[in-house]
């Protein structure tokens, strides 16, 4: 399908990872569109069992039986039967860099994976349209138990705990991204860290869309158990294509007791991309799950990582950038759910658009009755750059229970004329001027970022803002 | 008995109401009746109705044809003046060409078109206060009404429209006993004009089994200066809708709100404040005192359209929980459509009172209750303060009392 809009129509510039592949070979591409048949075929294909099998076309069906949302960004141009549900280009997972096809090596060269990873990473994982290429992990964290793995190798290697988490925290039938995801799951990372183990490194999974019209729809399933932690990084670009292409992942997260996860994604889709995700932990007694989430690319992202905190005292945060340029819409936002007492939790979010851009901040606070002494900030700053721009805050809050504190606050303002005009008399130009007050602005969350990603977002937004501003 | 039509509201009724009215009039409320029959009923899939169902609502009882009017007091010497002040029938009959160019030309907010046109074709009540250009009413202009027992509906508007540098202050109240099932679908049309000043005031003490679906419509011209005040204190079922257009430039728009309920008590507001003109400000306050079983919802929007350049706006809702019982729904949404704003913002709030001042109040010899007491009297005072009017103010503390205590109690 090609994007109506004709400012789509050319590559944008300043997206840096718009190259694509044009010598991949695909191993398997299964025909476009959707059917019974292509659920049954990429579960056959996959070797998989019964179980998964069923679970798929269960959820095939609760897909087809649902009706669009009607709500959030214009998803009419998405044609669910004019996109690859399955292509992929290796039959395994490899462990080393040296074994992965030569122009998937590139690519991931270019992208500086392998670099990183000897740097400061523990684990990385890579995928390539629907298949894990590349996956490895630090012998040392190995040896202590943690897991780290392509999803579907997870399911052949570790059946029973893999049976045990799969669809609890987002069933088939949750919504119906999160359905078509369960139909048509490939890839993703699979992470158990066992009881007590610290990962001190964060891991990290890399997504990349290379096929035209791609779907990618990776599951991602991380459990960690008492009183572990870990940090988890993924990373997604693709080519930019005049077409649509769709990605559509669910993440399941358990932080079990006393445990600690902290979810990072620096989402750096091309301007093609239908960014469609479905994220949820559920934190029991003493937990803490942080999800730290960065949308900059994407035609249109609508995601709002959750957290249900079920135990007493359990914590949870959402960390929020969103940035969107001209003919991008960036609905993000975070949902905390109170369901134990004593729970405190904290979103923070700041969106910046720019051009035509829209940023739409959509969260939710809920207290369930009993959750006596529970908190909840939520922080929303919107910061518009241009005449045409747009940013929406659409804060829900349900509170049921009286020995609460909840708060939210929001403001939208604009780069004030100045504080450009001061830091225009100190010789910068215009463009710098505007970036350096952007930076300030988004400065609570980048600073949250491990030191590399911190440099990559600021960098990333530079990109965003060259030539944008005057 | 009052009287009342036989059946539920339809296109007879509406007829039956407007026998005996000019022909213009008698067209406006079939208009307004087509309208209703084309458009649906509300359902809980609308973002403004997700909180409040409708299938309780009492329609069968009859529509009240001959409601108990206000006393409307105005002073002569205003009246020749050209001020007029009186419900809405008389003003047809007095000043039909007056009326004709004001009454039912607008809509609202989709949200509550369905209510807002039934109360067009089928109103048998309501206020009409008219200040000619230039005209500076002194001291407020009350409109006190007291409904009679029954099961009935009724749907009354108010209008008001203030002419150029004309100013204002009007409170209406509204009561009714316990009791009886009630569908009460008051809206009304605040008109206001160039340079014009409005302070309006409505003061809900409706009946326990009282049903308020309300709407409200203000439109607030260059340079216009408007505050509403919206005291809540009375219904089962308290749903209104506030559409707030800021049409003029340079208009200026406060709306305030106090919220005080108990028992299983639902209120639940929507407003949208619409900044349509350049250098316009509106800031929304709303307090909800929340006891017992009770709930508050508030769905507000503030939207500021591309053109209007230069708008401050601001809105906030704070709740206070009362009883372990009580909830809140607190949700403040904002689409900004330009960059060229001065200020803008929301904020919301729920939470039970902080021990720490409960704790204080006691240590100084309150009773516990005494100490509550005080503190939700504070907790509304940013909204008190703002009621720049003696009277209205000591009459909405007054009504405000059965349900937060008296503040005299309190200094006891």
């Amino acid at each position: 399908m090609a994007l109506p809009n004709p400012a789509v129509n050319k590559v944008p510039t300043g997206y840096k990872y718009g190259w694509h592949d044009p010598e991949m070979k695909s191993l398997h591409v299964m025909k476009k569109g959707l059917s019974r048949e292509v659920v049954e075929e990429i579960s056959r294909i996959k070797g998989e069992p019964q179980w998964m099998t069923d679970l798929r076309l269960k959820a095939f069906r609760h897909f087809e039986a649902r009706p669009m949302p009607t709500w959030g960004g214009d998803m009419s141009q998405i044609d669910f039967q004019d996109i690859f549900y399955y292509v992929t280009a290796t039959d395994k997972a490899v462990q080393s860099w040296d074994d992965v096809p030569d122009y998937i090596r590139r690519t991931y060269d270019r992208l500086g994976i392998p670099e990183a990873e000897k740097k400061y990473l523990a684990g990385v994982g890579g995928q390539y349209d629907s298949e894990v290429v590349y996956h490895n992990i630090r012998a040392d964290l190995e040896k202590q138990g943690v897991i780290f793995l392509g999803t579907d190798e997870a399911l052949v290697k570790y059946p029973e705990i893999f049976r045990e988490y799969f669809g609890t925290v987002i069933p088939a039938n949750d919504n119906k991204l999160a359905a078509l995801n369960t139909a048509v799951w490939s890839g993703g990372s699979f992470i158990y860290v066992p009881k007590g183990v610290h990962v001190e490194l964060p891991l990290q999974a890399y997504f990349r869309i290379n096929t035209e019209n791609m779907g990618q729809f990776e599951r991602t399933l991380i459990i960690a158990d008492e009183g572990s932690s870990v940090h988890y990084v993924e990373g997604c670009t693709a080519p930019a294509y005049t077409t649509a292409s769709l990605h559509s992942a669910v993440v399941e997260i358990i932080v079990k007791k006393g445990a600690r996860v902290r979810y990072t994604t620096i989402q750096n889709w091309s301007h093609n991309v239908y960014n469609l995700v479905t994220k949820r932990a559920v934190a029991y007694e003493d937990a803490v799950m942080e999800w730290v989430d960065g949308n900059l690319g994407s035609r249109l992202t609508m995601k709002y990582p959750s957290i249900y905190l079920l135990g007493e005292r359990a914590h949870g945060e959402v960390l929020s950038i969103a940035f969107a340029g001209s003919d991008q819409h960036q609905d993000a936002g975070g949902k905390v759910i109170h369901a134990a007492p004593n729970t405190t939790s904290l979103i923070t979010s700041k969106s910046i658009s720019q051009g035509t851009g829209r940023t739409s901040y959509r969260g939710l606070i809920k207290v369930y009755p009993g959750c006596h002494g529970s908190k909840s900030t939520v922080r929303c700053d919107a910061l518009i750059l241009s005449d045409d721009a747009r940013s929406d805050t659409y804060p829900y809050m349900e509170i049921d229970e009286e020995d609460v504190t909840i708060g939210h606050e929001a403001t939208v303002s604009k780069v004030g004329s100045e504080q450009l005009f001061y830091l225009m008399s100190r010789g910068m130009n215009e463009a710098e001027a505007s970036a350096m007050i952007v930076n300030g602005f988004i400065e609570p969350i980048v600073k949250e970022l491990p030191m590399e990603y911190a440099v990559e977002m600021n960098r990333l937004i530079q990109l965003q803002m060259e030539g944008a501003v005057g | 008995m009052p009287v009342q039509a036989p059946a539920a509201l339809d296109a007879a009724t509406v007829e039956h109401v407007s026998l005996g009215e000019p022909a213009w009039l008698r067209a406006q409320r079939a208009d307004w009746w087509r309208r209703v029959e084309a458009n649906p009923w509300p359902t809980l899939a609308q973002e403004e109705w997700r909180r409040t169902s409708l299938d309780a609502l009492p329609r069968d009882g009859g529509l009240l044809l001959d409601p108990p009017l206000a006393t409307y007091e105005l002073d002569p010497l205003l009246a020749a003046r050209g001020v007029i002040f009186s419900d809405l029938g008389t003003a047809v009959r007095e000043h039909p060409e007056l009326v004709r160019s004001h009454l039912g030309h607008n809509d609202t907010l989709a949200a509550q078109m369905p209510f807002w046109g039934r109360s067009l074709a089928a109103w048998t009540g309501g206020t009409f206060l008219y200040v000619p250009a230039g005209v500076a009413v002194d001291g407020p202009l009350v409109a006190r009404t007291v409904l009679p027992a029954g099961a009935y509906s009724y749907l009354p508007h108010t209008l008001v429209v203030v002419e150029q540098d004309a100013s204002v202050t009007l409170l209406e109240e509204i009561s009714s006993p316990d009791g009886d099932a009630v569908w009460f679908g008051g809206t009304g049309d605040l008109q206001v004009g160039y340079g014009a000043r409005l302070r309006y005031a409505n003061l809900q003490r409706l009946g326990d089994g009282v049903w308020r679906i309300g709407a409200q419509r203000v439109e607030v011209g260059q340079d216009a200066n408007v505050t509403t005040l919206n005291a809540e204190i009375g219904s089962a079922i308290s749903k209104v809708g506030m559409d707030v257009r800021m049409t003029g430039k340079g208009g200026t728009s406060r709306l305030l709100g106090l919220l005080a309920a108990g028992n299983a008590q639902r209120i639940d507001f929507n407003s949208c404040q619409d900044l349509l003109g350049s250098h316009t400000t509106s800031d929304l306050l709303y307090l909800s005192a929340l006891y017992d079983e009770s709930h508050a919802a508030f769905y507000g929007v503030t939207r500021v359209r591309p053109e209007a350049k230069g708008t401050s706006s601001y809105q906030e809702c704070r709740n206070l929980l009362l009883s372990p019982k009580a909830g809140a729904e607190p949700i403040p949404v904002l689409e900004i459509e330009t960059n060229d704003i001065l200020r803008c913002g929301h904020g919301a709030t729920a939470g039970a009172i902080d021990p720490v001042q409960r704790f204080y109040a006691q240590s100084r010899g309150l009773s516990a209750g005494a100490a509550e007491r005080m503190i939700v009297r504070g907790f509304f005072e940013r909204v008190v303060a703002q009621i720049d009017s003696e009277p209205i103010k000591a009459r909405v503390l007054d009504a405000l009392a059965p349900r937060i205590g008296q503040t005299d109690e309190v200094a006891a």
